[in-house]
């Protein structure tokens, strides 16, 4: 019990430190997962757009603005040429159409005139692009084959009407889900960051020549002290765990009271165990102070980066992904990206989710080992 | 005594391992963490070829102009194939379906056409949009009538002329977050040394408040130092960031190295600030140097690129007293734009900036005198 009250009278020594240290990366995710913006992950099927219109909004031009105002995104935006370019540099817009001056006269002239455009050359913008491509092809047809502008307007729009009936099979909204995964996946980096780098600057105290002398010759073996000290972290792991699900639910609401958002966290726990467990190991090995807070970042920054926390796993390389194997985030981060498009919960479809999970338990289990390995080669050098 | 600072000062830093690690190498590895994270983000947002099924019946063998259609899509000679089409029977095609193994199925029936997918998304709007264009293409043929039909829509095609600049890579941001935040690092060497100065924080700080020696003198020897310390990491993570990890920086390298030094000295004026103007411990100063880049770089889009746009949009004047975006945007200009105004807009601003630093510090450490007591 000694041990145990012991690690939490160095946390109340660097109090301030640690509250600072959880309090921003769960504030960090938290903003993440509100502004939304990893634009990599969510598509929507309707392309932002921006049209520059220098002709008059009458007949053929305005029936074009109509025609792109129903299919896609309108982005307002000042019209100026620097605004417009950098809108398209950070992907708020994915194509600009330039209406010239005159437009709908040459167009009734059936001169088919040339459109500037501007594009992201994503498929977003291909899709804006085939959009135009096929009114203004459709448009010309009509010009030559019908005489009044009235007529023409009338023909193009009931052709593009008759619309395909479309039947959709899945009724999983995997936007709600979506959010979900984006935000325990972000928590991986979060909760790794935290459980190491405070535990190895509570743990640094311990391993302090002197303290540790004293440790070794006292009457409790290496082992029962390991224990203890794993037992006092992990309860600051549980309350940092407890920390992220009470954040989660007010960010994500209902879901994380569903048998799937019940999952999420039981996930995330055992993904919580397996970073502490990371954490002495690294305690036992490094004993510097200083030296924690670069292991940390290079750490939990790198298997982050590797596993797709930050950047969804299937725009990785597959390189990179084969390495990620070999870290324990990488099987927490599939499984949340496997719980955002299971339709129905049952045994079945959690199964590999229980199995990534046993991967999990087994790193842990493999770090308590190689730590007491560790820690009983330095007493015998100590 | 300028040269005898100088070359101590040098020393010291070089023997930091710490100091190095965080300016020289962490910089790195980061950047070789963006390098795998996001080297194949925008090719996985360019168009990938779709994978559709359409279910062979008697009304899709009738119907020619759907058949030609999918045959020119669907063609693995054309370049401008879009599916990769499988033509099957009902049962079939929805257990594809089912097995994710295709984006959607097409089944034509008399009187309409009828497309079954899984989800919304991007490439189930692609197949709609297609079967749409094609079944209006029979309606025009239809309600024309005409005998030269052919000729007409073969000189309809739209003439687009694309204007857009062409450098788009938008993840340079990330590595442009980088060199930022590498520069505003350099803080941290320029604060480590000038502690050296201050007799309330290091012995031999006492020591030389006490030395006859014009203090200035000898902090610039000293600071002159940690900036050729700051170039140095920073040299080396653009011969990184360039020749390993392929950052196009755009065509001007002369103004890509000076924005660098300019950006450097910011960093630099910003740890001297820290160092003259806040009272604590080596640590706290550090933590608070390490705390401002790294929001700095957050605003400027190093965790989102996206971030520094809505901040750019919205708060235009957050982003114009950040030195991280002020160097995030240089950088940008200079690969993106064709003039030069904001570039020099952007230097212009990093030098303010540390004017303001240098000068606050300098009142700052003007004031400090000890009695003796």
């Amino acid at each position: 019990m000694t041990v145990f009250k012991t690690f939490w009278k160095v946390v109340k020594k660097y109090k301030g430190t640690i509250i600072l240290y959880t309090v921003m990366l769960i504030v960090f995710g938290g903003i993440n997962m509100a502004t939304g913006d990893n634009q990599i992950d969510f598509v929507d099927s309707k392309p932002d757009v921006l049209i520059v219109n220098q002709d008059e909004e009458k007949g053929i031009t305005e029936n074009l603005i109509n025609y792109i105002e129903d299919n896609c995104n309108i982005i307002d935006l000042e019209q100026d040429e620097e605004a417009i370019n950098d809108a398209l540099f950070y992907r708020d817009v994915n194509y600009v159409i330039y209406i010239p001056k005159g437009y709908r006269k040459d167009v009734l002239d059936g001169k088919n005139p040339e459109l500037d455009i501007k594009s992201t050359g994503d498929y977003q913008a291909s899709l804006a692009e085939m959009m135009l491509s096929r009114y203004v092809e459709t448009q010309n047809v009509y010009v030559k084959g019908l005489e009044n502008e009235a007529d023409i307007i009338k023909a193009i729009n009931d052709n593009f009407s008759k619309k395909t009936s479309v039947e959709m099979i899945s009724k999983l909204d995997t936007g709600k889900t979506g959010k979900a995964t984006l935000y325990f996946n972000f928590a991986s980096y979060s909760i790794m960051a935290v459980v190491i780098f405070i535990i190895c600057l509570v743990l640094s105290s311990f391993h302090e020549k002197t303290v540790n002398k004293r440790t070794i010759i006292s009457s409790i073996n290496y082992k029962t002290h390991n224990r203890l000290i794993l037992s006092a972290s992990f309860a600051y792991s549980v309350i940092v765990w407890a920390l992220f699900l009470i954040v989660g639910m007010i960010l994500l609401g209902d879901i994380m009271l569903t048998t799937r958002g019940l999952v999420y966290m039981l996930n995330s726990f055992v993904f919580t165990f397996c970073s502490l467990t990371i954490a002495l190991f690294i305690s036992t090995l490094v004993n510097d102070k200083n030296a924690v807070s670069g292991i940390v970042n290079v750490v939990a920054l790198g298997s982050a980066f590797l596993c797709g926390a930050f950047v969804p796993a299937e725009w990785l390389p597959d390189t990179v992904l084969k390495i990620a194997h070999v870290l324990p985030a990488y099987w927490y981060i599939n499984s949340n990206d496997l719980l955002e498009s299971i339709e129905v919960i049952d045994m079945t479809t959690l199964k590999p989710i229980f199995v990534n999970m046993a991967v999990i338990i087994g790193f842990s289990a493999l770090f308590i080992v190689v730590n007491n390995i560790v820690s009983r080669m330095k007493q015998k050098v100590g | 005594m300028f040269l005898h600072n100088f070359k101590y000062s040098l020393k010291t830093l070089f023997r930091s391992k710490m100091l190095l690690f965080w300016t020289f190498a962490f910089p790195i590895i980061l950047g070789t963490f963006f390098n795998m994270a996001f080297s194949d983000i925008e090719n996985n947002e360019k168009l990938d070829i779709i994978d559709i099924a359409i279910i062979d019946n008697e009304e899709f063998e009738n119907n020619q102009m759907f058949k030609e259609a999918f045959e020119t899509l669907g063609d693995e000679s054309n370049d401008d194939r879009i599916f990769n089409i499988k033509y099957t029977d009902i049962e079939e095609a929805k257990k594809l379906l089912d097995d994710e193994e295709i984006t959607g199925y097409v089944l034509l029936e008399e009187d309409h056409n009828n497309i079954t997918v899984k989800s919304n998304g991007i490439n189930e709007t692609i197949l709609r949009y297609v079967v749409d264009e094609i079944q209006s293409k029979k309606e025009i043929v239809m309600t024309l009538m005409r005998s030269d039909i052919a000729e007409i829509m073969d000189g309809a095609e739209a003439k687009l002329n694309n204007i857009s600049n062409k450098n788009l890579s938008y993840t340079m941001i990330e590595y442009y977050t980088l060199i930022a935040m590498a520069c505003l690092y350099g803080s941290m060497i320029s604060m480590f040394i000038t502690n050296y100065k201050l007799a309330n924080m290091n012995s031999v700080g006492k020591r030389t408040a006490v030395s006859p020696i014009h203090k200035g003198k000898m902090l610039v020897g000293s600071l002159f130092a940690s900036y050729v310390v700051s170039l140095i990491g920073i040299a080396i993570l653009f011969v990184y960031t360039i020749f390993v990890l392929k950052v196009d920086f755009g065509n001007n390298l002369a103004l890509v190295i000076l924005l660098a030094c300019v950006g450097s000295l910011a960093g630099l004026s910003m740890g001297v600030a820290v160092a003259t103007l806040i009272k604590a411990g080596e640590n706290a100063k550090t933590g608070i140097l390490v705390a401002v880049t790294m929001f700095g770089c957050f605003l400027s889009g190093m965790m989102g690129i996206t971030m520094k746009y809505i901040i750019d949009k919205n708060v235009p004047i957050l982003n114009m007293i950040n030195p991280a975006s002020m160097i995030t945007d240089g950088f940008y200009s200079l690969y993106y734009y064709d003039t030069l105004e904001r570039y020099y807009f952007n230097i212009a601003s990093l030098l303010i900036f540390s004017a303001v630093m240098i000068l606050v510090s300098y009142r700052g450490l003007r004031r400090q005198k000890y009695d003796s007591i």
